[in-house]
């Protein structure tokens, strides 16, 4: 199994109150299967891809990434967990704007350590791949919507990540250039075996999907 | 490697203009306090510096070479019979009135030797003759007097404690800590312009060393031999009239102050750019923690954004402070950039830089990776 995380509970302190935002979760993800986590908003499932994905620390509960057991306590082994093992697609694309689009691949590989023209050839390969060969050097700002999105999506999957985890990649597209995006998305995890997570409210999500999990006030139903 | 620093850096130019420009004022700022200072310190002991002296001999508790007091003539005697003394002579250091065409009195700082040739002394003649000076009633003049005095020619006559003396020569780069314009004239000369409490009376004794001899076993014996007066070594007797004005005039502090408030504009333009640069960017060091980035990598970020605004800034702040060296000039002000002060106010630039971005260190210490999640 690539993802299991398994009775992951999450609690916030809001002043003198206890927010329970996660009560129990366990879910479990394969190589090459791309799941679908919907969910109202506040129902716990932006917490839930980042304790996944080793951003936020689960109150208690146990996440296994690739049969190797988090340590949620050690940020610098989080860090290391994530620039091994976990690629992100943001809803706000989150691209560096002074950065064109191949060297904002180029950067992500150069902090998982890929340097040099290795990493080079491996962002202009996932470049190549999300359909964005002509937009090589271009900067953010000179993208559309749909393409800054492919330059996230081929910065997830460059450096070989096993797990993509997406927090509503389709937020700020169109609905043509939302599905482009989510088709292109689906094949790629198929054809290159990797795990897709993707948190959406956007019902177009459930068409790429193997598998739909829905979330409410903190647990999986 | 992408370097996600200098193009972040670079893609916001306003602020980078603004930073470095910060940079520079405090830069320039700092060059010409310090250079200044540095050129009235050099006025200090110009003279002692450039006079052909190893070990000078001064009355006791002489506080620097312009505050000159008396002793007998005739102790040169006992340095010229000291071993490993090549020669010895006497030096009268006195301010003189002189008497301007117009009327007004004013004050020269007359330099009398026996032999100024001997001496290598002064060390810039621009005109004139030095051994002239033994004939007569003559003296030679700074250039820098005319600035003070109006101009004057070699041939003209100025009355210099009420006898008339004829300009013979003019030197350059002879001044003085307090601006009062040199002159130089012949040792006897002096004595007789000065009267009667001056006959037999010096107030510097100057001596060389024989090659090969030791510096501190002549002081020591000089010392032993003139227990009533000080003895130095010329780089002892010129740091001490250099550190004369520092301490007893509070010009080191006030130097200090601007050096340091020079500093303190530098590290608040930088810091504010930087952090303000940092809060604007969060989202995007967010991202950088989120791929799997480090504090240290985001650190290194902030650190390299420092470091070149400090060379940036440095180079630009540089080049007005030597633009200012000739319009100094002018002015009358010695503004003295040492490759010593580059070098310092290099490394001082990039330590402010570094200590300024410190302050967004601990912003992005803070930094919760899950906020690339917020919209």
């Amino acid at each position: 199994m690539l993802l299991e995380a398994t009775d992951i509970h999450k609690t916030f302190q809001e002043g003198r109150e206890t927010v329970h935002v996660l009560n129990g979760v366990t879910l479990s993800l394969a190589r090459g299967e791309i799941v679908s986590l919907e969910g109202p908003s506040g129902s716990g499932k932006t917490t839930l891809l980042s304790i996944v994905g080793c951003i936020l620390t689960p109150t208690s509960g146990r996440v296994v990434i690739e049969q190797h057991g988090v340590n949620a306590q050690h940020q610098g082994e989080l860090a290391r967990v994530r620039r091994q093992y976990i690629g992100f697609v943001f809803q706000q694309f989150n691209l560096f704007p002074a950065l064109t689009a191949l060297e904002n691949i180029e950067y992500a590989l150069n902090i998982k350590g890929v340097k040099g023209a290795a990493a080079q050839r491996e962002a202009q390969r996932v470049l190549v791949a999300v359909g964005l060969a002509e937009r090589l050097h271009f900067l953010p700002r000179d993208l559309s919507g749909g393409q800054k999105q492919r330059v996230a999506v081929a910065r997830a999957l460059a450096g070989n990540s096993p797990l993509i985890l997406a927090d509503e990649p389709t937020a700020n597209l169109d609905s043509v250039t939302g599905g482009q995006v989510l088709e292109m998305f689906r094949a790629l995890a198929k054809q290159e075996n990797r795990g897709l997570l993707i948190v959406t409210h956007d019902p177009k999500v459930r068409a790429v999907a193997d598998r739909v999990l829905k979330i409410e006030d903190g647990r999986l139903i | 490697m992408v370097d996600l620093a200098r193009k972040n850096l670079l893609h916001d130019k306003l602020r980078f203009v603004i930073t470095v420009s910060g940079v520079a004022f405090a830069v320039t700022l700092i060059f010409v306090q310090i250079g200044l200072f540095g050129g009235l310190l050099d006025n200090a002991s110009v003279t002692i510096d450039h006079l052909d002296a190893d070990v000078w001999v001064t009355s006791s508790k002489t506080p620097n070479i312009d505050f000159a007091h008396l002793f007998p003539e005739t102790s040169v005697q006992r340095v010229r019979s000291v071993p490993g003394v090549a020669r010895a002579d006497n030096l009268i250091v006195s301010f003189m009135f002189i008497s301007l065409p117009n009327g007004a009195r004013e004050n020269i700082e007359v330099y009398a030797l026996e032999d100024f040739n001997r001496w290598h002394f002064p060390w810039n003649v621009v005109q004139g003759n030095l051994d002239d000076l033994r004939r007569g009633r003559y003296f030679f003049l700074d250039e820098s007097a005319a600035r003070r005095f109006g101009p004057f020619a070699v041939g003209e006559y100025r009355e210099v404690l009420d006898y008339r003396l004829k300009i013979i020569g003019t030197t350059r780069e002879a001044l003085s800590f307090t601006t009062t314009p040199i002159g130089f004239m012949d040792y006897r000369i002096a004595q007789t312009l000065l009267g009667r409490e001056w006959v037999g009376r010096t107030t510097y004794i100057v001596a060389k060393l024989a090659p090969g001899a030791d510096a501190k076993a002549v002081k020591a014996e000089i010392q032993r031999r003139l227990p009533h007066n000080d003895v130095y070594t010329t780089a002892e007797w010129s740091r001490q009239s250099r550190s004369y004005w520092v301490d007893s005039t509070g010009i080191g502090f006030n130097m200090f102050m601007t050096v340091l408030l020079g500093g303190l504009v530098g590290i608040v333009i930088v810091a504010q750019t930087l952090y303000t640069s940092t809060m604007e960017h969060l989202k995007e060091f967010g991202t950088v923690k989120a791929i799997g980035g480090s504090n240290g990598d985001i650190y290194k970020i902030l650190a390299e954004q420092a470091v070149i605004s400090a060379v940036v800034g440095y180079v630009l702040g540089l080049i007005p402070a030597f633009a200012l060296v000739p319009a100094m000039a002018k002015g009358g002000l010695k503004l003295v950039i040492t490759p010593e002060l580059m070098l310092a106010v290099f490394v001082g630039t990039v330590a402010m830089c570094l200590l300024a971005a410190m302050v967004s260190f601990r912003k992005v210490a803070t930094i919760d990776p899950a906020l690339v999640f917020r919209g």
